[in-house]
């Protein structure tokens, strides 16, 4: 939003990142959607956890 | 950042817990803050190329509400279009509608937005005219135009009631307003991911895609504006995306951002974005990986009051039972 007219977007970068973390991100998916009644902050905290660190180690081996 | 659209029955309760920034008719209906809608829709065209490769949605909608002007049989030769955008409407207009017209007003606040295709070839053939003014406040004379349409910028009005009320005014009488707008679910996948998301990793929710019009206020807000004899139905177009970045992506280059007065301000941060993903993938996600994004698209022709137009009997003078007519419809 801050930068409309550059081609390469950081959002697209990181995009790319977390698109490469399926299996991470399937699993913290399953688990917010098993039980979206009753959500609550950190309920999958391990789970995201795990899916931040594949997506920030995928960012630094790319850069 | 993200996000979408409109309404207004609720806007007189939401409007008094709502921060008021802008100035326009009713200013208990705020709902969208018009000067960044105004802002997103100018930004959106700094890159052309972008913002015409996402044109399809509206390109779409405004053929399909073409289909509609065109079901009435009569020359319209003057037509407004509110929210008009880079003119969709006119770049599509088949020669049965334009050679029968005198002029297209084209009206949306974002002058970089209207004048986006000023040079394309389209314009040379159409006796096109193309205000600058905001669209919640048409600025015309009463009994002006033969027809008004609008597609897909509705939804972004804050008082409804007042400017179907001013669309009403400056019809003549006897004329028609053809509109489509998006209402109801519209996103409802995107909208249901960031809410888990940021309820899962932050413990609350920010308004993240609009509150919209439903198919069920429509009439009557039709009705309170004085509309006679209306038609409204509704039609869902399915997108499918990549991922929800895209989706987002593209939402911006069509100028369609977030403009939720309430909204937090500055873009979702970075753990609730990818948290959304996971889940808009494992809740909505298709087979192939693809991520359907629902648009609901509601139409509405209203006509204004005029001498000699159809109106409907009054109520008990009925002769035949309804009930008879489909009984024996459906029995033989």
């Amino acid at each position: 939003m801050s930068t409309p007219s550059r081609p390469t977007r950081p959002i697209q970068k990181f995009a790319s990142a977390v698109a490469k973390c399926s299996a991470e991100m399937s699993a913290y998916g399953r688990c917010v959607v098993a039980d979206y009644n009753n959500i609550h902050k950190d309920k999958c905290l391990e789970e995201f956890l795990k899916l931040r660190e594949c997506v920030r180690s995928g960012r630094k081996k790319r850069g | 950042m993200p996000l979408l659209p409109i309404s207004r029955l609720r806007g007189a309760l939401r409007g008094l817990a709502t921060a008021t920034t802008t100035t326009t008719p009713n200013p208990t209906y705020q709902v969208f803050n018009r000067r960044t809608k105004r802002l997103q829709r100018s930004r959106s065209t700094q890159n052309p190329a972008h913002s015409r490769a996402t044109d399809y949605l509206k390109s779409e909608i405004s053929l399909r509400l073409i289909d509609r002007i065109q079901d009435i049989q009569r020359p319209f030769p003057l037509i407004l279009d509110l929210g008009a955008g880079a003119c969709h409407i006119a770049r599509q207009l088949p020669p049965g509608i334009s050679s029968r017209l005198e002029k297209l007003t084209c009206v949306d606040m974002s002058r970089e937005l209207l004048y986006r295709d000023a040079e394309l070839e389209f314009n040379d053939n159409l006796p096109i005219e193309r205000v600058v003014a905001d669209e919640e406040v048409p600025p015309f004379a009463e009994n002006t135009f033969d027809a008004v349409v609008s597609s897909l910028s509705m939804h972004w009005i804050n008082d409804l009631p007042f400017t179907l009320s001013s669309i009403n005014r400056i019809l003549k009488p006897d004329a028609p307003f053809i509109a489509a707008m998006l209402g109801g679910d519209t996103l409802f996948e995107l909208r249901t991911s960031l809410q888990l998301a940021e309820l899962e990793r932050r413990g609350g929710v920010s308004p993240r895609v609009s509150p919209l019009a439903d198919v069920r206020d429509i009439g009557g807000l039709m009705q309170r504006a004085g509309f006679k004899l209306l038609t409204i139905d509704v039609d869902d177009v399915v997108v499918e995306f990549p991922d929800m970045f895209a989706l987002m992506a593209d939402l911006n280059s069509m100028g369609e951002g977030n403009a939720v007065l309430a909204r937090e301000v500055g873009p979702i941060g970075r753990d609730v974005l990818m948290a959304a993903e996971g889940v808009y993938r494992e809740l909505h996600g298709g087979e192939e990986g693809r991520l359907p994004a629902t648009f609901r698209i509601i139409y509405m022709i209203g006509w204004k009051e005029g001498e000699n137009q159809p109106k409907p009997l009054p109520r008990g003078s009925g002769e035949i039972p309804m009930k008879d007519v489909l009984e024996g419809g459906n029995k033989g």
